[in-house]
């Protein structure tokens, strides 16, 4: 008998092209942040956490997140696995960027702030996102029926993009430590430009890296379906 | 004066830089181990 294995494994190539230029581009976007990027006066050399912390933080909550609950809506509404599949694609690639982004935040923090954790709103909604997305993958392995697993997954994946405005909001609903947004913000960006121009290959970079891992996540779960499916047949 | 906290700079690029690192070896691991069945 021979699998039909064939658009997963080509996904899984396109997805292996994109993660490799992604780990190439963070390391280039490192250089160019230590090297070719002015160092902050007032925070000095751990300011430049910033170009690392930001575009992942930015890349969870406005793509990874929003795209999750999208994907799971269109499960809901449409039944079709591939929605599914997709959606855990993003959130597990999502719950990585979180953990890069709670990681990366406190040792910033601690220079600048003199303490490596508060419960600032900002801090404590992500903490929880995080603790969110691990619920989901938890559900998603426990769970063997295809059907049921991605009709409560969903569930749960809405409940976490309900979760994104007020983790953007936080810093002007409650008084924190976290500061506001310099780039989304209703005014200009307030950075210099050798720092802006850095901040934006940052986010260049970390979408590539996000797509490339999505694809890669995406094409091991394609080829892993098919051969289910070829099995059970 | 700018203050001293290179130090902070370098951990937090190492921390990050493995994440990604490790979460990405993962994955290319599980391709092969799905492409060779």
């Amino acid at each position: 008998m021979t699998l039909n294995l064939g658009p997963g494994h080509a996904v899984i190539r396109r997805g292996l092209v994109l993660t490799v230029l992604g780990l190439v581009g963070v390391a280039a976007l490192m250089v160019l942040a230590l090297a070719y990027t002015p160092v902050e006066a007032r925070q000095g050399l751990a300011q430049k956490i910033f170009y690392v912390h930001v575009p992942s933080a930015t890349v969870l909550l406005w793509i990874a997140m929003p795209l999750t609950g999208l994907l799971s809506m269109l499960y809901l509404w449409l039944r079709d696995l591939r929605f599914d599949r997709l959606a855990a694609a993003t959130a597990e690639v999502g719950t990585v960027f979180c953990l890069a982004v709670l990681a990366t935040g406190p040792i910033w923090a601690r220079p600048i702030w003199g303490t490596w954790w508060t419960w600032d709103g900002r801090l404590t909604l992500t903490l929880f996102l995080f603790f969110l997305l691990l619920g989901y993958h938890t559900l998603r392995a426990s769970l063997r029926d295809p059907v049921e697993r991605g009709r409560f997954s969903a569930v749960i994946s809405i409940m976490g993009v309900v979760l994104v405005p007020f983790i953007h909001l936080s810093v002007y609903l409650w008084r924190g430590l976290h500061p506001q947004p310099i780039i989304l913000k209703p005014s200009a960006p307030s950075l210099p430009p050798e720092m802006l121009r850095t901040l934006l290959v940052g986010f260049g970079v970390f979408i590539l890296l996000f797509a490339g891992m999505v694809t890669l996540r995406y094409g091991i779960q394609l080829v892993r379906d098919a051969r289910e499916a070829a099995d059970a047949a | 004066m700018q203050p001293d906290n290179g130090s902070y700079m370098i951990a937090g690029y190492i921390v990050v830089g493995t994440i990604y690192l490790v979460y990405a070896l993962s994955l290319i691991l599980r391709a092969r181990d799905v492409r060779k069945g």
